[in-house]
């Protein structure tokens, strides 16, 4: 008989809500509605994926993370983090991964060593990649015998991201992981994520900066207002979106009318079009191949217009 | 009881505990050396009527033995204030003060349970408060071996002393500990513990000093601080058994609400 192998998802949420409001509302008998921070959030993180994790300021991000953490407590469903229940095995979750919050904040008197010495022997792991790290990430032995308070922006954000990755962690939860760090190291960062996906890691991402998203991530979730607004395939999702066309002839515009996924025709009579296209460009570039084409420009799909279409008023 | 995280807070506090504890034991010194050096003379002062003779009454009613004189240091404020700087200013810091820097998250993303965490934290108070209250009374003997008082002090009996000085000062560390898990910013819960503290100061002072209020004494935890009890060999099983309850519903209390709290994200 041959083995079923179900590959076990690295995050797995059920209806994960948190609402602040409902032990007040409840005690007061009230129906005031104050929207959940988190409402039925059903997601699933593969294993050895990069995973993205994005909306605005208070759109339920860093809820979703602490409720992960068991930093808060689920007002109703759950979830499972590398097989781990979050309300009965919190212990154990934090056992396997490497969590970076936003905004770390250290202990200012100690060293940068000393941090790195101490938040390993709390996590009771070997610090198998930090020489790695620290070379990659250029932060050299003097730095670490400096104090942390006197520590540039960058340089904490540097140490924030070595002690979650240091143990070589199953899981690593990074909040806003490249906030601060220059566009060298940011680009360094990078690699060292695609190192760890290499390696079968899972990273779940929360950020700001879609185009490191764009850059990094296998698939993205994108929430707001505490709900779950899309949940796809980066590539699909950079597929589906509509693109710049800018044409330029010397000569009569090819007829472009039947060509699919093509809209918001404009044409002038210099030769110049300009349009939207969707999808293959395959029949486009068939459409035109007969004219006499000066210019052509394509703008390259772009997460960022993806997430403002998603946050457009309905 | 987590073996780093309490490394971590020895040597954060190490250099602040060997200056409280230097402290303390010069304090707990001098005590018998004034008492030895002017005792006469303040029992001649107040038989002379200058100060009201309620102030004789104060820290156990007999200020004119040496015992008495050692009992008076250790609710002197300046006693009290550098057993605080433990009591209060470390145990009522421990969690909030962690929780406003925002360190209490780099410690809670490592595999320690919340409870665990408390427990550290409480132990370390316990060590530090016993720390310093054994500089006090280390500081009681020295100054009775200097004036060659030892026998009179009754020296033998300093454990008790030291044990009853370990329970006050850890009820108020208790307490300081269970306000630090429950808020978020470390001013309300330096607020609650010193409040608190002032509190029952306040009522131990009045209550010695104004007959009438006598009877508000025992809602005060310095009145089971029985120093010439201890130091006579005689102290009361009540006294340990008041503080021992206070510490054990603080610890109880902060047992369940921390592990309990949502902690949303720094502001």
């Amino acid at each position: 008989m041959a083995l079923a192998c179900v590959a076990m998802e690295a995050i797995e949420t059920r209806g994960l809500t948190k609402d602040y409001g409902a032990r007040r509302r409840a005690l007061r008998s009230s129906h005031a509605s104050t929207p959940p921070a988190l409402a039925d959030l059903d997601i699933a993180v593969h294993a050895g994926e990069i995973f993205g994790f994005l909306g605005p300021n208070g759109a339920g991000k860093s809820t979703t993370i602490r409720l992960l953490l068991g930093f808060l407590h689920p007002t109703a469903g759950g979830a499972t983090v590398l097989g781990r229940d979050i309300g009965h095995d919190s212990v154990g979750i934090r056992r396997e991964i490497g969590y970076l919050p936003g905004g770390i904040a250290f202990w200012d008197g100690l060293t940068g060593e000393r941090v790195l010495d101490e938040l390993a022997a709390l996590s009771g792991r070997p610090s198998v990649l930090r020489a790695t790290l620290l070379d990659r990430l250029e932060l050299s032995a003097a730095t670490l015998r400096r104090p942390v308070r006197d520590y540039s922006r960058g340089m904490r954000q540097k140490v924030g991201i070595i002690q979650a990755l240091q143990h070589d962690p199953e899981l690593a939860i990074l909040d806003e992981p490249s906030e601060g760090l220059d566009p060298l190291m940011q680009h360094a960062f990078y690699e060292i994520l695609d190192e760890r996906r290499a390696a079968g890691r899972t990273i779940f991402f929360s950020s700001h900066v879609l185009s490191e998203v764009e850059r990094v991530c296998d698939r993205v979730a994108i929430v707001r207002a505490g709900r779950l607004v899309a949940l796809e395939d980066v590539h699909s999702l950079l597929a589906r979106r509509k693109r710049d066309v800018e044409l330029r002839t010397d000569g009569p515009l090819p007829e472009l009318a039947a060509v699919p996924g093509l809209s918001e025709l404009h044409t002038w009579p210099d030769g110049h079009l300009s349009a939207r296209l969707e999808g293959d460009v395959g029949p486009f570039l068939a459409a035109i191949a007969s004219a006499h084409v000066t210019d052509l420009t394509i703008e390259p799909a772009r997460l960022e217009d993806a997430f403002l279409e998603l946050y457009q008023p309905a | 009881m987590n073996g780093a995280l309490f490394m971590h807070l020895w040597r954060a506090n190490r250099g602040r505990l060997l200056v409280v504890s230097l402290a303390l034991l010069g304090w707990g010194t001098v005590l018998p050396i004034i008492y030895d050096a002017f005792g006469a003379q303040f029992r001649q002062l107040f038989e002379s009527g200058a100060i009201p003779s309620q102030f004789a009454e104060f820290g156990g009613g007999d200020i004119f033995s040496l015992s008495g004189s050692v009992a008076v240091g250790f609710i002197h404020p300046i006693a009290v204030s550098l057993s605080l700087v433990f009591a209060v200013g470390f145990a009522a810091a421990a969690i909030a003060g962690e929780r406003q820097r925002g360190t209490l998250e780099v410690l809670l993303s490592r595999p320690v349970s919340r409870r665990v965490i408390y427990g550290t934290m409480a132990v370390a108070t316990a060590l530090f408060v016993a720390t310093t209250t054994g500089a006090l009374t280390l500081g009681a003997l020295l100054g009775a071996t200097l004036t060659d008082r030892t026998a009179e002090l009754g020296a033998g009996n300093l454990p008790l002393l030291w044990l009853n000085g370990v329970l006050l000062f850890g009820a108020f560390g208790a307490v300081s500990l269970a306000a630090s898990a429950s808020f978020d910013r470390l001013t309300p819960a330096v607020g609650v513990a010193l409040a608190f503290v002032l509190g029952s100061y306040f009522l131990e002072v009045l209550g010695s000093l104004w007959p009438d209020a006598a009877g508000l004494r025992p809602y005060s935890l310095f009145h089971y601080l029985d120093a010439q009890a201890d130091l006579a060999g005689l102290p009361a099983g009540r006294d340990f058994a008041v503080l021992g309850a206070v510490i054990a519903a603080a610890v109880a209390y902060a047992l369940v609400v921390f592990p309990r709290r949502d902690l949303a994200a720094p502001a």
